[in-house]
């Protein structure tokens, strides 16, 4: 059955190298091998020349992590604490829910003013995307927990501390880890975008694509849309391998 | 029982009747009231723009004076767009008649075969600047040395204009530090001192005067004179389809040109309309845009060649890529 994971995407490249070698998809519609070509050109030669995909790529990277790092650190901990008290929820959901619906992008000309066009503007508009998720899915896994595991444990004696730490992380895990992947997934897509208006060290995937965009090169834009989802779903899939570790006491 | 379904069905059949009736009937009327249209004599035109960019103001000006109607034009926005990039990948689509666009993008994508256009006339010329972030201790363009530049682009006309200036005064390029920034975000950065300078066009130069995020260090008329900035562009099917309709409308901008040529101060406030920009800046950003319609080969052409060297377009004859790309035919003047 694994064979057939292959297919989909196989299937998608022949189409699209038969539509785009007929000349059905439009003037500027990269072939398959001019992108495969397009990506030598943005690894050896660069995209402007001398800023290489692999300086794009780290660039990015540092800044997924750190927004999304933030989102981490800062929604795990209040999303627990709002699924274990309800006074708490009550307070803060309103404002939850009226954040949450905004396209982080909305906030990027705010952001330029706040933080600047380096490291922290972006970081601070994708731990925003990545923050509601991260939160939500918490709160909601914390209550998933059988109320009875928790009596049962209070009975036994056990403190607070150790409930939180025994009975509910544990029991919210699984759902945590569904907002982490949602959270990484909305993570990418708002880099690409707090990218696309320029950034400070001159690289980054956002803006090597904008940069193809006005240079009217789209062998190298698709070569970087290409880049941007084969690492995306890298990182997903590593997440899946950790939940698994995390998870396997069930 | 049965009676009540074959009633049931009676009544669905006579809906169902009713339904086909009115359908016909909503055909026919808008058959008729597409015959109604197509027997004016004026032809639709699509044209495609940049929202907030004061150098294309006459095509505001043409539309809000009449002078497309009274050329038997009914003009219809194809399209409002962010960056030049986005409308010329419009016009690879088809899906736009004529255009009001910056050189750059019309020669990239030209030049990468990538859009088919003619530059059928000028917008305007000049109107960028270099501005410098508050503060900074930069008496002239040499004062740059080591400091962090922005442009909007890469091989922009503004990208040329910043070389064209450290050369002359004799900075080199691997003595600055040039990025990318999309200009509406280049105020903020020169406000928070996070870039040292930016070329950028009108309004952005006046509006970081206004706000106080930034002084102009030159303009652009002081460093190439006269140089080339947005143009008309036609596509190329439509051109050779509809030869009048260019002709037309190229009148209509040539009068609306002369329009803000003569009353400098009207076309500020029509700026202040067309973009929604503050009247002041408006008014005063009009004053260092130069407007006019007919295109400077010579001019075009040494552009053309600072982009073949960068490798921007393939074309290594820069002479013959630009006489290729431009039509001044239907210029009052011409042929």
């Amino acid at each position: 059955m694994k064979k057939w994971k292959i297919i989909s995407p196989l299937v998608a490249i022949g189409l699209w190298w038969l539509l785009a070698g007929l000349g059905l998809l439009g003037k500027g519609t990269p072939t398959p091998l001019a992108v495969v070509k397009g990506f030598g050109h943005l690894v050896m030669t660069g995209l402007p020349p001398g800023y290489h995909l692999q300086g794009h790529l780290a660039a990015s990277l540092v800044r997924v992590f750190t927004g999304f790092g933030i989102a981490l650190v800062v929604g795990v901990p209040l999303g627990i604490l709002m699924g274990y008290s309800s006074a708490l929820e009550t307070a803060v959901d309103p404002l939850v829910e009226v954040v949450r619906p905004v396209p982080p992008l909305a906030w990027l000309p705010l952001a330029v003013i706040w933080f600047g066009i380096g490291l922290a503007s972006s970081a601070f508009i994708i731990a925003l995307g990545a923050f509601f998720p991260i939160v939500l899915n918490t709160v909601s896994g914390v209550k998933s927990v059988d109320p009875r595991l928790v009596e049962a444990a209070q009975t036994l004696g056990a403190r607070d501390r150790t409930i939180l730490a025994r009975v509910l992380v544990p029991g919210a895990m699984p759902s945590i880890i569904t907002g982490v992947r949602i959270g990484m997934g909305i993570a990418w897509m708002s880099l690409i975008a707090a990218e696309l208006l320029g950034v400070r060290n001159g690289y980054g995937l956002g803006y090597m694509i904008m940069t193809a965009r006005d240079l009217a090169r789209n062998d190298l834009l698709v070569a970087g849309i290409v880049v941007i989802g084969f690492v995306a779903f890298l990182v997903d899939w590593f997440i899946r391998l950790l939940e698994k570790r995390l998870l396997r006491w069930r | 029982m049965r009676t009540r379904t074959a009633r049931a069905s009676q009544a669905s059949r006579r809906h169902l009747v009713v339904c086909v009736a009115l359908i016909i009937g909503l055909c026919a009327s808008l058959a008729l009231a597409g015959c109604g249209t197509s027997a004016k004599t004026s032809k639709v035109v699509k044209v495609g723009y940049l929202r907030n960019d004061l150098h294309e103001l006459a095509y505001y000006v043409a539309s809000q004076k009449g002078y497309y109607k009274d050329q038997g034009l009914d003009v219809r926005e194809g399209g409002v767009f962010n960056a030049g990039p986005e409308e010329m990948s419009a016009f690879s689509a088809g899906q736009l008649d004529i255009g009001f666009v910056g050189t750059a993008p019309v020669m990239t994508f030209a030049g990468q075969g990538m859009a088919d256009v003619k530059i059928v006339a000028q917008a305007n010329m000049g109107g960028s600047s270099i501005i410098v972030r508050p503060g900074l201790d930069a008496p002239d363009v040499a004062a740059l040395k080591g400091r962090t530049i922005a442009i909007p682009g890469n091989a922009t006309v503004q990208d040329f204009l910043l070389r064209m200036a450290l050369e002359k005064a004799g900075v080199d390029q691997s003595e600055v530090r040039i990025i990318v920034v999309k200009p509406p975000e280049m105020l903020p950065a020169l406000a928070s001192g996070q870039i040292d300078a930016a070329v950028a066009w009108e309004p952005y130069p006046t509006m970081a005067v206004a706000q106080g995020s930034g002084r102009v260090l030159e303009t652009s008329e002081k460093i190439w004179p006269h140089h080339p900035c947005c143009m008309v562009i036609a596509d190329a099917k439509f051109l050779d389809e509809n030869p009048d309709v260019v002709k037309r409308f190229v009148a209509a901008h040539v009068k609306a040109t002369q329009y803000i040529q003569k009353n400098q101060l009207e076309a500020g406030d029509m700026a202040h309309l067309f973009t929604g920009q503050d009247t002041a800046v408006a008014r005063a950003a009009i004053k260092s845009i130069e407007f006019g319609f007919r295109p400077d080969i010579k001019k075009l052409e040494q552009y053309a060649t600072f982009m073949s060297q960068a490798g921007v377009i393939k074309d290594k004859n820069a002479g013959a890529f630009v006489r290729g790309l431009v039509d001044s035919s239907f210029l009052p003047g011409s042929p």
